[in-house]
């Protein structure tokens, strides 16, 4: 199994993982009282001068890029932060596994984070099949207080009961994504939704938002096509294709990662499916276009019929104060892939909407730590969180938590490829028919 | 050798004795071993179906469709089970496994169906697919596709190796026998040889036949007709043949 703490941020966590918390470290005034009453939650991973986070995601494989990209973006500004001195003098450290978007080999990064590794919460998960499987985990080490921050995943298992109470999530969820994708579609006259979707808990996540979104308004799904998770751009989608063409549909929403999903839009416009193909944001947008367009003497072939919604704003808007600091701190720290998950080669993208999520996530938890005294404690965090209110993170969006409200972000952009970039679709009616 | 002769009904009576043996105890070895190991597969996947059903109903009460999802791939990696798939109350489709999609054949079943029923599903293979209720039946029914070429190979080889065994009884035994046979079938070739050049001599010159003394000295009733030919080659013959001993009277001397 691979693992690797951050090259840069080498606190000594092993020492960390074992030192106790001072007893009377708290939160600060902003966040209320620090440890709920009678909850004596060990503090594993948060005390001396560091914080320690774990993180299992796809660092190998075919989702790779989000993975990569993910951690990258919350490096970017972790080492800035380290730079400066810390959270409260407190460096900011990752534990880092591969579970090759696999659940299995996630669930035992998880348990090794938490028990052996005993990390002070988990950051930055990517998948929702993964998710999914450790949120049970999280539920059997209630006692241990130990919450999931941040997943990159919009589906709706961390967001309800009976496992909401154990992450907090920063994303819009799949179900706004899909919902304003179909309300979009209907409103330019597009009724025939079809979906092609990843067989698994995120496919499902992603169906049942689209679903839910026509049932609203009197439709229901015109035909679906799943694939394996783990699909290739190599690999054909050519069966999908053809089912999907049975229903004739206006539009496709796919629920997929980018090489599947990139896949399946080659074999679409090549079989003559040639109709607006959207993704969701987990999809990986820039690694999406970057296989459709590579090579290729007309570039936008295929990557003028799609559609992706994106859950952070353009990273080349640059009138966007969030997006100016992340290209900034991109540029200046460069993280690099651990070296020992770089058997699988992966190119690095100078910025990406993944990253960009990966850079808000961190400036946030960043923000949750500032709201301690001392060293942060398992027992005060949620607390912590719940003070955010109406908190600029830079991006245009006010984030706020509450116990009723456990994801910070509600927005979602639209947007479409122009030149190779992703700019905002403003127009619906002008998407290709 | 004509003595061989003497043994062969009875070699062909040990051969058929034991080809009915390994025979029936095949043909039963494959009925039992089909019959229940395909009960068992059967009543396991009832099992998982069952199984499925009791923990779907909190999740399909919440409308939770990615964690419904999650739990049925989870099943999904038990060996034999290659699909699974769960209705609702009205018969829609809420979660599968299918990929690329749901087979004509199963959009077309009744979905509200709990017996067992076996399918035939184009480019997958043939499956026995077994049902449980939710909740009754009132929030939907698990569906779960057994894999019947696989369940086959598992009984092919489950019979392939106790169809070896008996086999290579069966040889073990046909050899064991052929020995044994060929053992009393030995001194009797020596008898008979014996026997015969007694007889081929004339009756003066009989007495000169040297016997094997193996063959004298055996306690066997080989030995006992050794000895009593010998007994014969050395009497005279009566010229008259009536005073020939009576063959009773042969019999109890030997």
């Amino acid at each position: 199994m691979h693992s690797s703490c951050a090259a840069a941020l080498l606190a000594p966590w092993a020492r960390l993982a074992n030192a106790a918390l001072a007893a009377g470290d708290g939160v600060s005034s902003g966040a209320g009282s620090a440890a709920a009453p009678g909850r004596q939650a060990p503090n594993r991973g948060a005390a001396g001068d560091g914080i320690v986070l774990g993180t299992s995601a796809a660092f190998t494989g075919p989702s790779r890029g989000l993975g990569n990209e993910l951690y990258r973006g919350a490096m970017a500004y972790f080492r800035q932060i380290n730079d400066s001195g810390g959270i409260n003098g407190r460096q900011i450290t990752l534990k880092l596994y591969d579970d090759g978007y696999q659940p299995d080999p996630c669930v035992q990064n998880t348990l090794k984070l938490m028990l052996e590794d005993q990390v002070f919460l988990l950051f930055g998960y990517v998948g929702t099949p993964t998710v999914t499987r450790v949120l049970p985990m999280l539920k059997k080490f209630q006692e241990e207080q130990i919450y999931m921050f941040f997943p990159f995943t919009g589906a709706q298992p961390q967001r309800e009961p009976p496992y909401g109470d154990f992450a907090f999530n920063l994303r819009a969820s799949y179900r706004q994504e899909t919902a304003g994708l179909v309300e979009n579609f209907l409103a330019t006259g597009r009724r025939r939704i079809a979906v092609f979707y990843q067989a698994d808990a995120y496919g499902r996540s992603g169906w049942a938002g689209v679903r839910a979104a026509l049932e609203n308004h009197g439709e229901t799904i015109a035909g679906e096509a799943t694939y394996q998770r783990g699909s290739r751009f190599t690999g054909t989608m050519r069966a999908q294709v053809e089912i999907l063409q049975r229903a004739a549909p206006d539009a496709v929403i796919c629920v997929g990662a980018y090489a599947a999903c990139a896949a399946f839009a080659r074999d679409a416009i090549d079989l003559g499916l040639r109709v607006p193909i959207a993704n969701l944001s987990f999809v990986g947008s820039e690694n999406l276009v970057n296989l459709l367009s590579e090579g290729r003497d007309d570039p936008e072939t295929y990557t003028r019929w799609l559609v992706n919604s994106q859950v952070v704003p353009s990273y080349e808007d640059e009138s966007v104060p969030a997006v100016r600091e992340y290209r900034e701190l991109m540029a200046r720290h460069n993280p690099q892939i651990p070296e020992q998950f770089l058997d699988d080669p992966y190119s690095p993208l100078p910025q990406s909407f993944v990253s960009l999520e990966g850079f808000v996530n961190a400036k946030l938890m960043c923000e949750i730590f500032r709201r301690f005294d001392g060293a942060p404690v398992r027992a005060g965090l949620e607390e912590a969180v719940f003070s955010i209110r109406d908190f600029d993170l830079g991006i245009g969006e006010q984030v706020s938590f509450g116990p009723e409200r456990r994801q910070g972000l509600q927005r979602v952009y639209y947007t479409v490829v122009e030149d190779g970039r992703f700019v905002p679709l403003t127009d619906w009616n002008a998407l290709p028919a | 050798m004509k003595v061989h002769k003497l043994f062969q009904r009875m070699r062909f009576g040990i051969f058929a004795l034991f080809g009915l043996i390994v025979l029936s105890t095949s043909l039963l070895c494959i009925r039992t071993v089909d019959t229940e190991l395909s009960a068992e597969y059967a009543a396991n996947s009832e099992s998982i179906a069952k199984t499925i059903a009791d923990a779907s109903v909190d999740i399909l009460l919440n409308r939770n469709l990615a964690t419904l999802q999650s739990l049925i791939d989870q099943f999904l990696e038990v060996q034999g089970i290659r699909y699974i798939y769960i209705t609702d109350e009205t018969g829609e489709f809420l979660a599968h496994t299918f990929v690329p999609g749901i087979p004509e054949v199963i959009l077309e079943s009744d979905p509200f169906r709990t017996e067992p029923v076996e399918r035939s599903l184009p480019g997958m293979g043939d499956f026995l697919e077994v049902s449980s209720p939710i909740l009754a039946g009132v929030a939907g029914t698990v569906h779960l596709g057994m894999d019947l070429d696989l369940v086959a190979l598992k009984i092919q080889r489950a019979i392939g190796q106790q169809v070896y065994l008996i086999s290579i009884l069966l040889v073990v035994g046909i050899l064991a026998s052929i020995w044994l046979v060929n053992l009393v079938a030995r001194p009797l070739a020596a008898l008979l040889a014996y026997a015969v050049e007694t007889a081929r001599r004339p009756p003066e010159e009989r007495a000169l036949v040297v016997a094997d003394e193996k063959l004298l000295e055996r306690d066997d009733e080989v030995g006992q007709l050794a000895r009593l030919i010998l007994y014969m080659s050395r009497t005279r013959p009566p010229s008259d043949p009536e005073a020939l001993p009576d063959p009773g009277a042969a019999r109890s001397a030997a």
